[in-house]
């Protein structure tokens, strides 16, 4: 995810739906800056969001129907918009998990094959 | 995004941009807290963030399904691209507005007229509810104890009216004032529903045997005559040298029934007696009037018809003229009543010019066409050289359609620019139509743009937007993507394939252009032949005076001492040739004619016998330089009580007696109702035209005007010939009237005018489309230089190679020159068969030309031939002068 501007690339898009579906599951009301944050210092350091495509990426998942958003106030005053997970979003993180529990398997079979 | 969500996402596209800015603001402006926490300048931390950020622009570009928003974005920024296009070569879009804008201009000028006079509806009380009232075979015009035992009888209508339109004379005495009017029933504008705006309107009650004389005017004649004054209302005009009351004034969007005429005054039917010199309300063979009426609402059409049809024989029979023979009035019985639609009104200009307009809009079509494909040709050229610019846009992906879509906005607003214009030069064009149309302002159309109008200006506009853009916008997209990977070059795509599109473009030009040109030829030859054909007299130099002694208080022995003096003083005028009386003269639509019955002619039909009349003083057949063949002319011995005389013509002389010189033999004139007359023949004439300069001769008997009945008709024309223009005459011509009569109303024109009158359509014919033709062939050169110096410049290495190689340069003339003749061969062949299809649609408007008139079609292709050939000689020319090396060096 580190500054690779693939942006038609399908498999980056659906890491990053993937982690912020996680996320979001974890700690149910978070805005898009918390989000970056959150990422980041769960992977510890390893994974940084590119900032310029989450928002994009949010409000598809939104118009998917996965997350839904309203607006609120942070403890500084400022307006922000919260994302939640909704009943479908649930549902599209358990095939994101699998489709990715595929991935790295087959993956690691690769790479085991000697 | 679901299909279903994206209304609301149109919606609220506005707000959700607004949003979207504010999170992306909160985002950078925790970013910034956070590095300024970490010990970074204000300044410093909000640059960081925002570079972290990345471009926030392209945030909005991520959307993969269909948007319309963001379709009419992509639409608005295409049109944008046009603007910006167009903008950087001015003169090809003013050259391609300019003539687009008068092509598209002069259709709908000509599709304006066309609405105005068939298809617009009167501005009345629900229009498409009237009907005419026909009998016979679509006859009209009703007498009046017709019209009243029909309105009588009838049980269908909710309204019914009948109008007449007299002219009626607004000066008493002196030069007439001559303006359009009607007789009216009682329920004429209740019926339509028209209201004044002043005063009131004609009702029921005003329209009764012996009625009081009171008129209602237009809004026009109310702003002229009385300027607008409020009590006009009460004030009193002339007509025809009586006064009537003025009751009322009619709204401004209504002018009579008859579309082509301003209707401006309108008096009941009951006072037809005081302006015309006979009772016509109680004559059954004046036929005079118009009946229409509105049905009630709850009648269909064809229940009318049923019921108009089912009163015939009553009405009929009831209003049999008694003086006819048996066998008309068997025919007159046994006439049957229909209704046909009226929601257009009247009209006599339609029926004239309505084929005419649709045959002008089929060549003003054509050069429409023509120049369409002109600009075609330009946009081909334009595109070619965007050739590398589109082949970079679909390497990186744009889909074709995309493309086909940016060049073919690009014409589209072409062409919606060209629709401004040609709104414009439309409304002027029209009225210069009617102007053409009308002597001295007598035709009046409605030409205010209307939304049928419009849409058909956007219509063809669009069309031609398509038509001309489409076929360059494809030719030009079709390029392989790695095309881009050439340098910009000349040879990159069929440029074979697109020539051919350019090739086919010109000989279609030229074709049309041919059919065209042949047209023109058609009907100017029409005009020359009616312009030369032989009238019998002689129009130049002939002054016609026209009197009406109605008003003038004389009894008939007075009349006719005033009429020998009158002429007796128009003689004595300086520069006056010679003078003459009669009751008519030719082409005047006045006439008058009778059965005639010869001892020893037996006729085939009776209607072989119809012989057309006049009445003549001496000196006539001299004034109009008509040579008298035979015999002798009349003079003083021809007097009331001698024996009865008549000159007749060449026509009459052969066909009724069957020798060219029939002097003292008897003819029987047999008027309907009375005696038969007997005349003896004492001269023969040539034939001259009668009522129509495109009429067969026809057999005509002047009988002598001193031989009158004094029943006469009230009215006499004068002929004076002089040798200074006629006009000059009409001073001294009315005062010497005026001195003998200050009541006599004079009305004055000149036989050269009333030819030129008849001959309106045909004139308007070939001037309009002499200049349809002209500007096709300018505009076909055009394209054909236009396709031939692209061609030329296309194979110059070859040209130049060729030269190189010791071609002689008249061998390169003589190779483009070839490549003309093709074009041309191919054009010809093609607009002649054109020409003789479409030759049938001219029938009706020629005379003294065949519709395939093969020396036209010849010399029409000489035409096309030479003048491209000439076009084409400028690019052959320019090919022989290439420099070889020049050439070569460039590759």
């Amino acid at each position: 995810m580190r500054k690779q501007k693939k942006h038609k690339n399908d498999i980056l898009q659906g890491t990053l739906a993937l982690l912020v579906l996680r996320t979001l599951e974890a700690s149910p009301k978070l805005h898009g800056y918390a989000l970056t944050n959150h990422i980041q210092s769960a992977s510890k350091d390893l994974l940084r969001v590119e900032e310029g495509s989450l928002y994009p990426a949010l409000h598809r998942m939104e118009q998917e129907g996965w997350l839904k958003s309203e607006w609120g106030t942070t403890e500084k005053n400022r307006k922000a918009r919260f994302y939640s997970l909704t009943a479908a979003g649930k549902k599209q993180l358990q095939k994101e998990r699998d489709s990715w529990e595929r991935l790295t398997e087959g993956v690691d079979r690769v790479l085991r094959h000697t | 995004m679901k299909w279903y969500r994206w209304p609301l996402d149109l919606l609220l596209r506005r707000r959700r941009t607004a949003e979207f800015q504010r999170e992306i603001s909160f985002h950078i402006a925790e970013r910034t807290d956070d590095l300024m926490e970490r010990g970074l300048s204000r300044a410093e931390a909000m640059r960081e963030a925002r570079r972290r950020f990345g471009r926030p622009g392209n945030q909005v570009a991520e959307r993969r399904q269909f948007n319309l928003f963001l379709w009419m974005e992509s639409v608005g920024a295409d049109i944008r691209y046009a603007v910006r296009a167009l903008r950087h070569s001015p003169v090809f879009a003013i050259v391609a507005i300019l003539s687009l804008g008068l092509g598209i201009g002069a259709n709908t000028a000509i599709f304006s007229l066309y609405d105005a006079l068939v298809l617009r509806s009167l501005p009345v009380e629900a229009p498409h509810e009237l009907l005419q009232v026909t009998f016979g075979e679509g006859r009209t015009s009703f007498t009046n104890p017709l019209w009243e035992e029909f309105r009588d009888r009838q049980e269908v209508f909710s309204g019914t009216f009948a109008f007449g339109n007299p002219t009626f004379n607004l000066a008493d005495g002196g030069e007439v004032r001559y303006v359009p009017g009607y007789w009216v029933s009682g329920d004429f504008f209740r019926t339509l529903g028209v209201l004044p705006v002043a005063g009131r309107l004609l009702t029921d009650s005003d329209d009764f045997r012996g009625c009081p004389a009171v008129a209602a005017i237009s809004f026009g004649l109310w702003q002229r005559e009385f300027n607008g004054a409020l009590d006009a209302v009460g004030r009193s005009i002339n007509l025809n040298g009586h006064p009537f009351d003025v009751v009322g004034v009619v709204e401004p969007d209504f002018s009579g029934v008859h579309v082509g005429n301003a209707i401006d005054v309108y008096t009941p039917l009951c006072t037809q007696p005081i302006t015309s010199n006979r009772d016509y309300l109680d004559m059954r063979s004046a036929w005079f009037l118009y009946v229409l009426g509105r049905p009630d609402r709850d009648i269909g059409p064809d229940r009318v018809g049923a019921a108009v049809s089912a009163i015939s024989t009553g009405v009929f029979e009831a209003t049999v003229p008694q003086n006819w023979n048996s066998e008309n009035q068997e025919r007159h019985r046994s006439h049957v009543f229909d209704v046909r639609p009226a929601a257009n009104g009247v009209s006599g200009l339609r029926n004239q010019y309505g084929t005419a307009l649709l045959v002008l809009m089929g060549g003003v079509g054509a050069v429409l066409l023509i120049a369409c494909a002109n600009v075609a040709n330009l946009l081909l050229a334009r595109a070619t050289r965007r050739q590398h610019e589109v082949a970079i846009r679909r390497a990186i992906g744009s889909g074709r359609g995309r493309l086909v879509r940016l060049l073919l906005i690009e014409s589209l607003l072409l062409s919606a620019v060209s629709a401004l214009v040609a709104v414009l030069f439309a409304q002027w064009a029209s009225y210069f139509l009617v102007g053409m149309l009308s002597a001295n302002g007598s035709v009046w159309l409605d030409l205010s743009l209307n939304g049928r109008v419009l849409l058909f200006a956007v219509a063809v506009a669009t069309l031609t937007g398509l038509v001309f853009g489409l076929a360059p916008a494809w030719r030009v997209t079709d390029v392989a993507p790695q095309a881009a990977m050439r340098t910009a070059g000349r040879n990159m795509v069929g440029a074979r394939g697109r020539f051919a599109i350019g090739k086919a473009l010109v000989v279609g030009q030229l074709a049309l252009s041919l059919s065209l040109v042949v047209g023109a030829g058609l009907l100017i030859g029409t005009l020359t032949q009616l312009y030369t054909v032989d009238t019998g007299f002689d129009p130049e130099g002939v002054l016609l005076v026209e009197i009406d002694k109605q008003n003038a208080g004389l009894s008939p022995e007075e009349a006719r001492v005033l009429d020998v003096q009158i002429l007796e003083g128009l003689r004595a005028i300086p520069g006056v040739q010679s003078a003459s009386a009669a009751l008519l003269t030719p082409i005047s639509n006045t006439m008058w004619n009778n059965y005639t019955e010869v001892d020893g002619y037996e006729p085939a039909e009776k209607r072989e016998t119809l012989t057309w009349l006049n009445r003549t003083s001496d000196s006539y057949f001299e004034t109009m330089s008509t040579s008298l063949r035979a015999g002798r002319d009349f003079d003083s011995r021809d007097r009331p009580g001698s024996v009865e005389v008549a000159v007749i013509n060449q026509t009459m002389a052969t066909k009724f007696f069957a020798e060219p010189n029939p002097i003292g033999r008897q003819f029987r004139i047999v008027p309907s109702g009375r005696d038969p007359e007997t005349y003896e023949v004492i001269g023969v004439v040539a034939d001259t035209k009668y009522g129509s300069i495109d009429e067969e001769t026809r057999p005509i008997a002047y009988l002598a005007l001193a031989q009158e009945e004094a029943d006469g008709w009230g009215t006499l024309v004068y002929q004076v010939r002089s040798d200074n223009s006629p006009t000059s005459l009409i001073p001294a011509i009315t005062d010497l009237i005026g001195i003998a009569n200050p009541n006599i109303s004079i009305k004055y024109t000149t036989l050269a005018e009333d030819v030129a009158a008849s001959l309106t359509r045909p004139r308007i014919l070939a001037v309009l489309s002499g200049f349809f033709g002209i500007v096709a062939l300018l505009l076909a050169t055009i394209g054909l230089y236009g396709t031939l110096a692209y061609r030329v410049n296309n194979r110059r290495n070859e040209i130049g190679l060729r030269l190189a190689l010791g071609a002689a340069r008249k061998r390169v003339v003589g190779m483009v020159m070839g490549e003309v003749g093709g074009l041309v061969l191919a054009g010809l062949a093609l607009g002649v068969a054109g020409a003789i299809a479409s030759a049938k649609l001219l029938r009706t408007f020629l005379f003294g030309v065949e519709a395939t008139d093969p020396a036209t079609i010849v010399l029409s292709s000489l035409v096309l031939a030479i003048v491209a050939f000439a076009a084409g000689a400028l690019p052959a020319w320019n090919a022989a002068r290439l420099d070889p090396m020049a050439t070569l060096r460039d590759e």
